[in-house]
């Protein structure tokens, strides 16, 4: 896919940490208690009422101390980590979420939390609100209850978003509602977008599922019709992405072990959050001697900077297609080998573009304001 | 007043130094900005250097007169602070 626009100064210096390996972003999985049941839920120690093929792995150990995570903050301040997500689970649950949020802020981090939004109370909002995170990520699961809790198993779950959505709004936060697109939402995007809007808060539509960590894929089973995925790239409005801030430009597929690590409840540490495989522990190394010193980092970074060459190479609709070499390593064994999710959605991309008479691969809507200022 | 001792930086402004250059991230605005290098010198020290010393350093380090570099230090100070960037 061609550059569309000129980098920004930010954009360029982003790509920049990336060619230098600079850990600009990091994301810290909180904890895997969730108070939700996700039907495609993709950790297999949470996964709650759905057949199962195999039990659920046991602890690797106990997991990351309070100490352990402020320790981890100064090492990754050190590193030059900027943006920091607490994801889970749901982060909101681990039992010292709101001293580790406090501390990772002292830290002057810019903080994005990722929640389902069903534990955030009036009280929760406020003490957000003098956190002063850089963002809240919220799931959503469908337009209307029914719908909703027909995916998350939790009744009364909805209600307890929208109350949520009332009281984050309330207290003025910077709120970005993501929906993965499945089959039983898949006649309610326009609804969906239309109940952000109410909130005044935008929406992300990521067609793509993912598997369960363990290459279990019974989450494609919600898998959303073609014509679904179509009118997401046909109808106007809607926004497409699993992260409002997409990077733009650059010679790497992505920001996997390049630009970002992720470190589990029990310290393990992984290129990302979707490639599922352990660099190095922190309790065994700094993370500083992990990332500059792994064997399997380099490798990933190999493969980054080789997956969109592949790409061009193999795909017939390139211009359309995009990858994760994470998912790809889950569902094919292969990381640079494209999954067949991502070739899909290239294929109905292709189509609606030809459709509408070369209007060209949909741009993903940049959110990022900037200025930057000359002494 | 920028003449003051030392600055505060805003703790709602999130930063980093990435590749050389400060990186502000606006917490409550949602913005972000990039200092260049002189600029990202100044964010570095402006919390422990007084208006004095950091005019001297950057007309040493970046090789302008001590005339230039205050002056020019004063108009980037009052710019962040009109941005929000410090306290």
């Amino acid at each position: 896919m061609g550059r569309r626009t000129p980098l920004t100064p930010y954009q360029d210096l982003l790509n920049r940490a990336i060619e230098a390996a600079h850990p600009y972003s990091a994301s810290l999985e909180l904890t895997y208690t969730c108070n939700l049941a996700c039907r495609y839920c993709y950790n297999p120690v949470q996964r709650k009422n759905q057949p199962r093929r195999a039990p659920p792995p046991p602890p690797p150990g106990p997991p990351l101390s309070f100490e352990e995570y402020v320790d981890l903050l100064d090492q990754m301040k050190e590193m030059g980590v900027l943006y920091l997500t607490f994801t889970g689970g749901e982060a909101l649950l681990h039992p010292r979420f709101w001293d580790l949020a406090a501390e990772a802020r002292k830290r002057a981090f810019a903080l994005r939390i990722f929640t389902n939004g069903v534990a955030v109370t009036e009280g929760t909002a406020r003490r957000l609100r003098e956190l002063a995170p850089f963002c809240i990520e919220m799931s959503l699961h469908g337009a209307d209850a029914r719908t909703a809790e027909a995916l998350t198993q939790v009744p009364g779950s909805f209600d307890r978003q929208m109350e949520a959505l009332r009281h984050l709004r309330s207290q003025g936060l910077r709120v970005y509602l993501k929906v993965v697109v499945t089959r039983l939402v898949e006649d309610q995007l326009q609804r969906i977008r239309d109940l952000g809007e109410r909130f005044g808060y935008p929406v992300y539509f990521d067609p793509v599922l993912t598997v369960s960590d363990d290459g279990d894929p019974y989450p494609l089973e919600l898998m959303a019709s073609d014509e679904a995925i179509a009118s997401l790239y046909r109808e106007e409005g809607l926004q497409i992405g699993n992260s409002p801030f997409e990077r733009e430009g650059g010679e790497y597929n992505c920001t996997v072990g390049t630009g970002t690590f992720h470190v589990t409840p029990y310290g393990d540490v992984q290129p990302c959050t979707q490639w599922k495989q352990a660099v190095g522990n922190v309790r065994k190394a700094r993370l500083k001697e992990i990332w500059e010193t792994s064997p399997l980092l380099q490798e990933v970074r190999k493969v980054n900077r080789a997956v969109p060459v592949e790409i061009q190479r193999t795909v017939e609709d390139h211009a359309y297609c995009f990858s994760c070499p994470g998912l790809s390593r889950l569902t094919t064994g292969d990381p640079l080998r494209v999954d067949d999710q991502y070739l899909r959605v290239a294929r109905i991309r292709r189509r609606v573009a030809e459709e509408e008479n070369g209007r060209g691969p949909v741009n993903r809507v940049a959110i990022r304001r900037e200025t930057v200022t000359r002494p | 007043m920028v003449e003051q001792t030392v600055h505060r930086r805003n703790p709602d402004v999130s930063w980093r130094v990435i590749e050389g250059q400060a990186v502000l991230v606006f917490n409550i605005e949602g913005e972000v900005q990039v200092l260049n290098e002189v600029g990202t010198y100044i964010w570095e020290h402006l919390e422990e250097e007084d208006v004095d010393t950091l005019a001297g350093n950057i007309a040493r380090t970046f090789a302008v007169s001590e005339e230039e570099a205050r002056r020019d230090l004063l108009a980037f100070l009052q710019e962040l602070r009109k941005s929000g960037a410090l306290l």
